[in-house]
């Protein structure tokens, strides 16, 4: 599925938004090893201030361990990394009260409930200076006891994060209790609690419904529009896709591309497909476009042919490539049936990436 | 260091807010070291060291709580968060690793205090004793919690999972309960099993704490009043030891300590 392009894309096009931006997350030559194992093999990547950048990747491609040194949970075994022009190990006082996190999973105490949970970080918070500027439409009362628990007053700031990830009415619900995919959303809450100037968003969807996913990307989109850096890592395309300005393709511990979402599905070539009937078709019989000559297959007693555009002239190559199959066509007398011109996909990219490496 | 303080005593909060929602932790560490306290005051002494064998053993009984509120209830609440990934969290958090190792110290203390509090009620309900230098209690329960706490964090380490916890905090336990001079003065063990309890950090906060209740020596066999500053002077081989330990414990806490779960 294709978005149409947003604002902030044709700024960094014309190269209006890139030009003396300061880069936010800085990585160079990054490699981390776990033992015997090399989990990210050598890579550099920028982000500016104000964008969204995603790390495609199945499980195992070492977008986690990326994060995660970002983060400032373990050294680079070789390679520099900064954050907001800082080191996230020798630096991390400064530049902890700056960043939120988003873990892939876990890490609350579950006797705690939601509101605690988050009353918690917001004091922490507060501590560090960082006061919480949010504020929900209502306050929940406290001072009584229930079930030998002490309930407390819930005051407007916190009400106002868990509105912002549709937990209010979880707010006296103790965290153990919570699915998976409100956890998360618990999680983004604590993530962005303290208006943070980077934001690391671990997998933030995974194990949500799609309601949920949707108030997530909605939390992302606004943040963005706050001017938030966010760095996020997903193995959902559509994710990726919807949310990110640049992208890079992750797999086996190596960056195979990167770019705006159309860039990097502008190297996947736009496919023309179509069918003649009968199965004497060869190579030969039909012309090559744009420099490429088709793949053929044989099936139901037609042949389906397809052909994949690779050409420099990455918006007019597909209607470049129409006008002689169409003469071709003619010529022959031949009637294309299901002919369809479909622009490569972020799948196609995905899987052609994923695909090579693996064999 | 201010934001430190701050996020370490707001994390102690939660850590006593949590002990109290947890009814197995409220037995280990409140109830269990009493219920011991209990069984070994019911056994007739004789006098001990000079004084009446109750008050003496009673007055030895900080020893077991360190190991219960302090030693195994931080084995436990490190390894469980670390395996729940809380540390993790925590640590991607806001609060410094400072924050918070000082803010389990500080509900630990907390505990700690509490126990030695309800232990002076006892004493005094039973024996007519109140403490003779509270000041010196309150530095043996702090200096025993940081040994403590620090030697807990490297078991914790040597911990793989909250399950285990119940046999790597055996062996410390055994000692403690052995080897320290809750029943007995460290006196009557034979030659080097005496000094080797003497080096022992819960050796010498036994002796603090109850040099602190009962205003004598008993850093030494001897059991003769001391004034105030005397207890002090006496104090010192022992404060000295705790110290060494605070160093061991942060050398070993620092090498075994682990804020994750082992990759793979």
């Amino acid at each position: 599925m294709i978005y149409p392009m947003r604002t902030r894309q044709l700024a960094d096009a014309t190269g209006a938004g890139t030009a003396g931006l300061e880069n936010v997350i800085e990585v160079g030559g990054l490699r981390q090893k776990y033992g015997d194992f090399e989990a990210v093999r050598g890579i550099s990547f920028a982000v500016p201030r104000g964008e969204v950048f995603a790390l495609l990747g199945t499980n195992g491609a070492g977008k986690t361990t990326t994060m995660e040194v970002l983060e400032g949970y373990a050294p680079a075994t070789d390679g520099t990394v900064r954050v907001l022009g800082l080191d996230p190990i020798r630096q991390h006082r400064e530049l902890r009260p700056r960043v939120g996190i988003m873990l892939q999973e876990g890490g609350f105490l579950g006797d705690l409930t939601v509101a605690e949970t988050v009353d918690l970080w917001k004091g922490m918070s507060e501590d560090a200076g960082r006061p919480v500027t949010l504020s929900g439409s209502t306050e929940l009362p406290g001072g009584f006891t229930l079930m030998g628990t002490r309930i407390r007053r819930v005051d407007r700031a916190t009400m106002g994060a868990l509105e912002l990830v549709g937990l209010e009415k979880k707010a006296r619900v103790k965290v153990k209790q919570l699915s998976g995919g409100q956890k998360r959303r618990l999680d983004l809450a604590l993530a962005v609690l303290g208006s943070p100037e980077v934001l690391f968003l671990d997998e933030p969807t995974t194990g949500m419904d799609p309601e949920a996913r949707r108030t997530t990307w909605k939390v992302v989109e606004n943040l963005r529009e706050a001017g938030t850096t966010v760095l996020l890592t997903t193995h959902y395309l559509e994710e990726a896709e919807r949310l990110a300005d640049r992208l890079a393709i992750m797999h086996e511990g190596l960056i195979h591309t990167h770019g705006t979402v159309d860039e990097v599905v502008a190297t996947s070539g736009d496919m023309i497909t179509f069918r003649l009937p009968g199965t004497s078709w060869t190579f030969g019989d039909l012309p090559a476009l744009d420099g490429v000559a088709p793949v053929l297959t044989y099936s139901g007693g037609g042949t389906e042919v397809g052909y994949t555009l690779t050409g420099a002239d990455t918006a007019t190559r597909a209607h470049a490539a129409l006008r002689p199959l169409m003469a071709w066509a003619d010529t022959r007398g031949e009637a294309l049936e299901r002919l369809a011109v479909r622009r490569g996909t972020l799948e196609d990219v995905f899987m052609r990436i994923v695909g090579e490496a693996g064999l | 260091m201010r934001t430190d303080v701050l996020h370490a005593v707001r994390l102690a909060r939660i850590d006593l807010t949590l002990v109290g929602r947890n009814t197995t932790v409220l037995f280990n560490v409140l109830l269990m070291p009493l219920l011991l306290a209990a069984v070994y005051t019911s056994f007739p002494t004789g006098d001990i060291a000079g004084i009446d064998g109750e008050l003496f053993v009673l007055t030895g009984v900080p020893g077991l709580m360190l190991a219960f509120a302090v030693f195994i209830n931080l084995v436990n609440a490190f390894t469980a968060r670390r395996e729940e990934l809380v540390l993790k969290r925590l640590r991607g958090g806001q609060p410094s690793a400072m924050a918070v190792m000082a803010g389990s110290g500080l509900s630990a203390l907390a505990l700690f205090l509490f126990q030695v509090l309800l232990l002076g009620v006892w004493v005094h309900r039973a024996e007519g004793v109140l403490p003779a230098n509270v000041p010196m209690i309150v530095i043996a329960a702090a200096l025993g919690v940081a040994v403590f706490g620090l030697l807990a964090a490297a078991f914790s380490g040597l911990t793989p999972n909250a399950e285990m916890a119940q046999i790597t905090v055996l062996p410390v336990l055994l000692v403690m309960m052995v080897a320290a001079p809750i029943a007995f003065p460290a006196e009557v063990l034979p030659g080097p099993l005496a000094v080797i309890s003497g080096l022992l950090p819960v050796t010498p906060i036994v002796e603090m704490m109850r040099t602190g209740f009962l205003g004598a020596d008993h850093f030494t066999d001897g059991g003769e009043q001391l004034n105030m500053i005397e207890q002090w002077v006496a104090a010192l081989p022992s404060i000295g030891i705790l110290l060494a330990w605070v160093v061991i414990g942060a050398v070993l806490a620092r090498w075994l300590f682990r804020w994750e779960p082992r990759h793979g």
